[in-house]
């Protein structure tokens, strides 16, 4: 399986660098069709996206990013991510664990 | 189930009984299941700390030595060396049980190259871009690593969730009703007893 990444052109082009074959350069137009085809793509096993690019898709696509496990979502930049995760913990453990 | 719905019978009397039983340890073994998830939760949380800073700075920097490269070889000459790379960093995800939660493990295949292993020529290209490559392979790696820890600990708090919601169930709902529905049926039996023994009692007078 490969990595694959989802950006704009600045973003992808520094994965190039470090070998990433599956890099798809988007706007804002064709952010989602690229994400679903990429979520569908067997051979992808992390996809990798900024923080910004994915607040940009829908909620049911969102949390479809959050929830998969083949491909793995990894989300770049910005502080989200961590805030999702800890909001997770606080609702499971019921303590803010991530301090 | 409500009190209405209950036979009060000795056979449903020790239907109950099991049920209780099972319900208990049913309970027990649920809670020991949270407590473990939870450790395992624990031993992964302070990796995923440190890991998570470390990919956030690491992108920092990527995206610093980038910027940097582009602007001293241009971004058309930065493309055509992404051609030139020899090595696709490949994966591999395999799967393992932690109590019960199936988490993935990834196996990667070497993602950092010695600069002459990297398929590009050194003399035409300028050190900003050994810099931009070097940064991008070592956030590679970061990111491979994030994958694996924070797709686990997602698991891991969804199923602590789940198992939470029934060990409260089992304690708050279930086995409070059933040992409702014990009590009554006992109340009703002894009740039952006695009507028995005054009939007999009045037969004889």
């Amino acid at each position: 399986m490969e990595l694959a990444t989802i950006g704009r052109g600045d973003f992808t082009l520094g994965f190039k660098l470090a070998g990433v074959r599956k890099t798809y350069e988007v706007t804002e137009d064709t952010i989602e069709p690229t994400v679903r085809e990429v979520l569908m793509d067997q051979d992808v096993g992390i996809l990798v996206m900024n923080n910004d690019d994915a607040s940009l898709l829908p909620d049911a696509l969102q949390s479809a990013l959050d929830e998969s496990v083949v491909p793995i979502v990894v989300l770049v930049g910005g502080g989200e991510t961590t805030q999702q995760l800890r909001e997770k913990i606080k609702q499971a453990v019921g303590v803010d664990l991530w301090k | 189930m409500a009190i209405r719905d209950i036979k009060p019978t000795r056979s449903e009397l020790i239907e109950l009984k099991k049920k209780i039983k099972l319900a208990g340890s049913g309970h027990k073994l649920l809670k020991m299941k949270r407590d473990g998830l939870i450790l395992e939760f624990f031993e992964l949380l302070h990796r995923a700390k440190n890991v998570r800073s470390e990919l956030d700075s690491a992108y920092v920097l990527a995206n610093e030595k980038i910027g940097l490269a582009k602007a001293v070889e241009g971004a058309v000459a930065i493309k055509s060396i992404a051609f030139a790379l020899k090595d696709v960093p490949h994966i591999e995800l395999e799967s393992k049980n932690v109590m019960g939660v199936v988490v993935p493990k990834i196996e990667s295949s070497q993602v950092r190259k010695d600069l002459c292993e990297r398929g590009y020529g050194i003399i035409g290209t300028s050190s900003c871009l050994d810099e931009a490559v070097e940064v991008h392979e070592a956030l590679v790696e970061k990111i491979i690593v994030v994958a694996e820890i924070e797709t686990a600990i997602k698991k891991l708090l969804d199923d602590i969730e789940r198992t939470k919601r029934r060990v409260n169930a089992l304690e708050f709902k279930v086995i409070p009703e059933l040992t409702e529905a014990e009590r009554f049926i006992e109340l009703r039996l002894e009740e039952m007893e006695r009507e028995n023994t005054f009939r007999l009692k009045r037969i004889k007078a």
